[in-house]
Parts: structure tokens; sequence; C-alpha cells
């Protein structure tokens, strides 16, 4: 668990690497009931313009979601999730890479808020964002500054 | 290149600023349960226990299990198929679609028949996360943006819209903007270098 204490301004979380094969999709699918075939049937996806089956939007937003929880904790909040913009395909048999560092941090009564800023990758190019994860934490002490 | 197609959107461009949902809350198909949010987990591989056992949930102040965040729109999703409607199967084709979804965009008012259909970008705020137990649906669509566009996709617009997740108790606990595209695919001819 992260505590606001603990927090420094440009400190980068642990990333978090998510291979996508079909198996992972149809799992993701099942969970999410996004059963758009473009996300898991090659020749439909290819039928719509796109080169394979792709991630979908939940499956992503979830990955952003397990790199903060991760990072926060079971005390920490989710306040909202900003520019979540996805710019190119996560295609099937890529592994997506999220990570995200602390952008800005401050207090707020018996919160700390904390702003991540948080992308996507696969290999090495951004395929969703970079957006925002705003975030609370449990106030245990003042904020520090890298670097 | 002619651009008459874009003509076409000029009905929904003009409807900007336009709510076309209503006061009425479009639930979901599930109510929160441990089940479901495990089967959203699985996947993401997030092994937080305020999702899995009550007890740890109830250490971090919640009345019981919670659902991740960015499930809430997932449980705000309609069912696919209710007792009494006609068969989603129409076709063994390999490739056939089902004959309604509630994830397309079929419903698309005043703007030209579509067959492609993808989000682009998504925004939300969260004002707590759903709890075991609850429904949650969503309350209006404003349509923020239309925007036509020829992408190496096809020919569509990208379109922006609003709304609130409601609970079944009345409570707004999200709000949304997403950003989608809608489209014809490009054909042989039409395709973009």
């Amino acid at each position: 668990m992260t505590n606001f204490g603990d927090v420094t301004i440009g400190q980068e979380l642990p990333p978090v690497e998510f291979p996508l094969s079909v198996y992972r999709l149809v799992v993701a699918a099942g969970g999410n009931r996004d059963f758009n075939s473009i996300h898991h049937n090659t020749a439909y996806a290819q039928a719509t313009g796109a080169p394979e089956m792709y991630a979908s939007t939940f499956i992503l937003m979830g990955m952003w979601e397990r790199l903060v929880r991760d990072y926060i904790g079971p005390a920490g909040t989710i306040r909202s999730i900003k520019d979540f913009r996805m710019r190119r395909f996560n295609l099937v048999g890529s592994v997506v890479k999220v990570r995200g560092r602390v952008r800005d941090a401050r207090r707020d009564g018996a919160h700390g808020i904390v702003t991540l800023e948080v992308e996507s990758l696969v290999d090495g190019q951004v395929t969703v964002g970079p957006g925002t994860v705003e975030v609370t934490l449990p106030h245990a002490g003042t904020v520090g500054t890298a670097g | 290149m002619s651009e008459d197609w874009k003509s076409e959107w000029q009905p929904l461009t003009e409807a900007v600023g336009r709510d076309f949902g209503d006061s009425t809350v479009v639930f979901g198909a599930d109510t929160v349960e441990p089940g479901t949010i495990r089967r959203y987990l699985e996947p993401l591989e997030i092994g937080c226990p305020i999702h899995y056992d009550a007890d740890a949930a109830r250490a971090a102040g919640y009345p019981d299990i919670v659902a991740p965040y960015t499930a809430t729109m997932v449980y705000s999703v309609p069912p696919m198929w209710r007792p009494g409607e006609p068969t989603l199967y129409e076709s063994p084709d390999r490739d056939a679609q089902p004959a309604r979804s509630p994830i397309n965009n079929e419903d698309l008012p005043l703007a030209p028949k579509t067959t492609g259909f993808f989000a682009t970008d998504i925004s939300m705020e969260f004002l707590r996360p759903l709890t075991v137990g609850e429904r949650v649906g969503r309350r209006g669509q404003r349509l923020i943006s239309c925007t036509p566009k020829q992408t190496s996709m096809g020919r569509g617009a990208f379109l922006t819209w609003e709304s609130e997740l409601v609970t079944d108790r009345g409570e707004v606990v999200a709000r949304v903007r997403t950003g989608t595209y809608a489209y014809n695919p490009a054909g042989p001819e039409e395709e973009q270098p």
C-alpha cells in the first residue's frame, strides 16, 4: 500500500505488461461483455479495416486500473480517468505495456490527492493516452519531490 | 474527391448539444455480484482484496465487496437478449453477427447507416465504486460533437457523447464522456494509402 507521505513527484509506478493472446481477449470479452467481433474474430476485424482483432476499450481501461490499483493498494480510491485516448490498435499477438508516473500531489483535508500520468505502449509506441488518473491516498506524512 | 458524403452527417451535426436520452435510466443487465466482479478481474489479474473479500472491503471503509471503478460502465450495459425477445442468432454462418447488440451503434439517431464502430476515447469521473447488490444504468446521451472525417478505416464521423451512471437508488456514481468513430469501412477503391 502506498501512503501519501511516500509519494514523490516524478515517481514511476512499477509497469505492468499484458501479453494479448486470443485466449486472453476471449476471457476478457466474457468478463466485460463487450462481444463486438472486432475483439475476437480476425476475419470480422479485417473486414472493418483493422489489421487484426484488437483489445476492447474495457480491457484497456482495466489495464490502467491494474497499474493504478497495484500502486495505491486497497485504501486508495480512483476519482477520475481523463484523456484515455486510443491512438493505435492494440492487436492480438502484441504485448501491451502500461506505465505511469506521479505528475502532481496535494493535500485536501483528510486525503492526499495524487495525479498520475498513464500511458499504454506496444513495441515502444504509445497506443493509449497519455492520460491522467486522479487518486486519493491515506494521509501519512508529507509529499517529497524526486530529484 | 467529392465531399457530398459529409452532407449525410449534417442533421446530426446540427443536433450537437441535444440529449438523445431522456431522464429515464437504462439499466444494465446484471446486479453487481462477486462472480461477475471476479470474471471482470480475471483477464486483468487484479488481485486487490477489496474486490474479493468482504472483510477486506469493510476494513477499507466499504460496506461490502466493491467492483473495480472501470467496471462501472460494464455494469450499465443492457442485456443482449431478454425472455420473450426474438432470437439473436439467425444464421449459422461462421462470422454471422447477432440480430441486436447493446454495444454497437445500431440506434444512432439522425445519422446515416454505418457498419463500423469503435470507441476512440473516454474520460470518467467517479464519485464512488459500485458495491455488491447494486444495479447501475445510464441516464442521458448528450451529443457534444460530431465531426465527419474520412480515415484509413473508411468514411464516417467522430462523435462525442456525455452520460451519467446512476444506481437503482438514484445515486449518480460516475459521469462519462465517450468518443466514438462510426463509419463505413473503405472499399478497395476508396482505401487510403
